[in-house]
């Protein structure tokens, strides 16, 4: 069963988290630690960042199909950060992967214990609605 | 540069496609297949993938002992992610191009849908100065 795993934690127009630079050097060795071992059990399935809610964009198709973009969010909107896809055999296991996402360290070492959702990809459509 | 572009709704949107008639979903799912496709031709197809329901989706975060404390409630207003599609281009400006056609593929009726397409850029690593 594959999982996504997502850090659902920026908010609008937010940037670079203004923490000292060890702690987000600590933050994200800890992340690139995570993966690793999910590479070495078989695990992952891909590991991806997105750049910073302040370069998020919004694209609705206009009336002639041309793009129209809007920069504009609500404030109460959650910004994938990034997410993981795990390949695992039970539910079980993909939370306890995101649990050990979640205990990622922030400033000064504590444990962010950030909410991670948890969501199943599916191989494809549901086959009732082909 | 690889975007990924993310289809969100809230809850009420999911129960809306719910009730949609199956031919109105087939010629749905018929138009995001042909843009698939034609993304594979333009070699600019990088993933793409749905996800279930937001009734099945969990919040995970570590408790005390770096255990799963596992949740299934959310806020009312919170969207939810679809499905999302990871493309490789040359420009912001064709993410942005390749969103609007997903934004119109149809609904019910072979109404456009116009629904808004999140585009965020894909980082290759970490910044460089934190790490």
């Amino acid at each position: 069963m594959k999982y996504i795993l997502m850090m659902n934690t920026m908010r609008a127009g937010e940037s670079v988290p203004k923490w000292p630079t060890k702690d987000l050097q600590a933050h994200i060795a800890f992340m690139l630690n995570l993966n690793k071992s999910l590479r070495e059990s078989g695990e992952l399935v891909s590991a991806e960042g997105l750049a910073f809610p302040d370069q998020a964009r919004l694209v609705r198709a206009g009336k002639d199909g041309a793009p129209i973009t809007d920069g504009v969010f609500p404030e109460s909107k959650e910004f994938l950060a990034g997410f993981w896809i795990v390949q695992v055999d039970t539910p079980e296991r993909a939370y306890t992967i995101a649990a050990r996402a979640s205990a990622a360290p922030g400033p000064g070492g504590a444990p962010l214990n950030m909410p991670i959702e948890v969501r199943q990809v599916m191989s494809g459509p549901p086959p009732e609605m082909l | 540069m690889k975007y990924i572009l993310l289809m969100n709704a809230p809850r009420s949107g999911f129960e809306t496609y719910r009730a949609w008639p199956p031919e109105a979903v087939q010629a749905h799912f018929a138009a995001l297949k042909s843009i698939n496709q034609g993304l594979c031709e333009s070699n600019e197809f990088v993933a793409t993938s749905g996800l279930a329901w937001p009734e099945q989706a969990k919040v995970v975060r570590a408790g005390k002992d770096g255990e799963p404390v596992t949740d299934g409630v959310f806020p009312e207003s919170k969207e939810f992610l679809a499905g999302y599609w990871i493309v490789d281009v040359e420009s912001p400006e064709r993410a942005g191009q390749i969103a609007a056609r997903i934004s119109a593929a149809p609904g019910p009726g072979g109404v456009v849908l116009n629904m808004p397409i999140e585009v965020r850029q894909v980082m290759s690593g970490p910044p460089e100065e934190f790490s």
